[in-house]
């Protein structure tokens, strides 16, 4: 019973103050320094994540989650741990997969595509991103949160992303969450918690 | 051009040597008479059902991997979308016996040829029921068989369980595309595979739970 309630309150809040303000100009340049002072504080970060993929014909949204890490300056290795073991790496202009054992590797030296992904994961986790010229940038702010929204500017990667959203806990200027919605109106959203900021993470993590 | 001209010859020296060699495809079974009109394939029927499996897609050697989601939108039309392990939509397509529309689809997969090949595999996965013109059986199986324009679907009914476990579509010589089924009860099959046998294509599906 306890539990429903505190459900309920969590939902009823949740709805309350899910409402956006646009941030004014000063509310903009002060949330982006606190932002960029955390993010040039990280070296290294790992969080778990749960991603749900919805699309608006299915009767709920796919979940699958698992851990990410990341280690200046381009480390990076997403591993989706349930329902299946899927482990994605980042490194040297390449991508390692390895797929329930099964491994492989792709040359991204020449994907402009991939280049592009890569720089875009790790600015979403990081935060740093608002310097990118490849987006319109705006800015919204709700109870405990701040969102940044980017709309891209070139026509190939707006085919595929229409728009990402970060958002950020108030207090600590991290990303909580990022969502990206897809041209129609279908989106992925990876809710990341347990962050831990500069562990030490050994380059031998981001083998595959 | 070159490479693709000489894959066309050996493609056709291949096909010469197997209908030269090759009778039909039923030699190696006995017919039977009819036992039914009609056989039912449940397996992606339940309109409240997310069909969702993890997806590997072996082309010409080169791997793929990514999930595959079909869903039952009305009486005669399924959804299937294809994403990658990360929600990107590679594809999205709405297919029914006799309608084909594409919502979306990446441009590194917009060919002709490979849109063709997912939609007559897609269509013979999807398809509900089978009209039934000719039995035969072999030692495990009762095996029905059903006429397609200029191909035939057979569908294969173990006599122990009396499920649908395989599917061969064929022309009248050869066997083109196989769909295996495992099955996790009467009307879910947990793993699926389609196999060509005239190209080097495998799709294989793994049912996985969303938590």
């Amino acid at each position: 019973m306890k539990t429903k309630i505190a459900l309920l309150i969590l939902f009823i809040s949740g709805n309350l103050f899910a409402q956006e303000q646009k941030m004014t100009d000063a509310e903009i340049a002060s949330f982006k320094q606190d932002v960029n002072v955390v993010s040039k504080k990280i070296k290294t970060l790992s969080t778990d994540f749960v991603q749900y993929k919805h699309m608006d014909f299915l009767s709920k949204d796919i979940e699958t989650s698992g851990k990410m890490i990341f280690k200046e300056p381009n480390l990076l290795q997403w591993q989706y741990k349930k329902p299946y073991n899927y482990s994605i790496v980042f490194k040297n202009g390449k991508i390692l997969i390895n797929d329930e054992g099964k491994k492989s590797a792709v040359d991204i030296g020449n994907s402009k595509i991939f280049g592009r992904i890569n720089k875009l994961i790790v600015g979403s986790v990081s935060g740093n991103m608002f310097d990118d010229k490849e987006f319109a940038i705006s800015y919204f702010k709700s109870k405990g949160q701040n969102i940044a929204k980017f709309v891209p500017k070139d026509a190939t990667l707006k085919k595929y992303i229409k728009q990402i959203e970060l958002t950020f806990d108030k207090e600590e200027a991290t990303v909580v969450q990022v969502k990206l919605l897809e041209s129609s109106e279908d989106y992925t959203r990876i809710v990341l918690k347990n962050k831990v900021i500069n562990a030490k993470i050994d380059d031998s993590v981001f083998t595959n | 051009m070159q490479k693709s001209t000489i894959q066309f010859l050996l493609i056709n020296c291949f096909l010469a040597i197997v209908l030269v060699s090759c009778g039909s495809v039923t030699k190696n079974y006995t017919p039977k008479k009819l036992d039914k009109k009609t056989v039912e394939v449940p397996y992606f029927s339940e309109p409240k059902t997310d069909y969702v499996y993890k997806t590997n897609i072996t082309v010409y050697g080169h791997e793929m991997s990514g999930i595959f989601i079909a869903k039952k939108i009305n009486d005669t039309t399924h959804r299937v979308v294809f994403t990658t392990e990360f929600g990107n939509k590679l594809f999205d397509f709405e297919i029914s016996d006799t309608t084909f529309k594409v919502n979306s689809i990446v441009s590194e997969l917009d060919k002709k040829i490979l849109i063709n090949t997912l939609k007559e595999d897609f269509r013979l996965l999807l398809k509900k029921e089978y009209v039934i013109q000719e039995q035969f059986e072999n030692e495990s199986d009762n095996i029905y068989k059903s006429a397609d324009g200029n191909r035939d679907n057979y569908l294969f009914v173990s006599k122990k369980e009396q499920k649908l476990e395989k599917l061969v579509r064929s022309s009248k010589t050869k066997e083109k595309i196989t769909i295996t089924f495992t099955l996790e009860n009467d009307i879910f099959a947990k793993k699926v595979v389609i196999l060509h046998q005239n190209i080097k294509l495998r799709i294989e599906l793994n049912y996985f739970k969303s938590e």
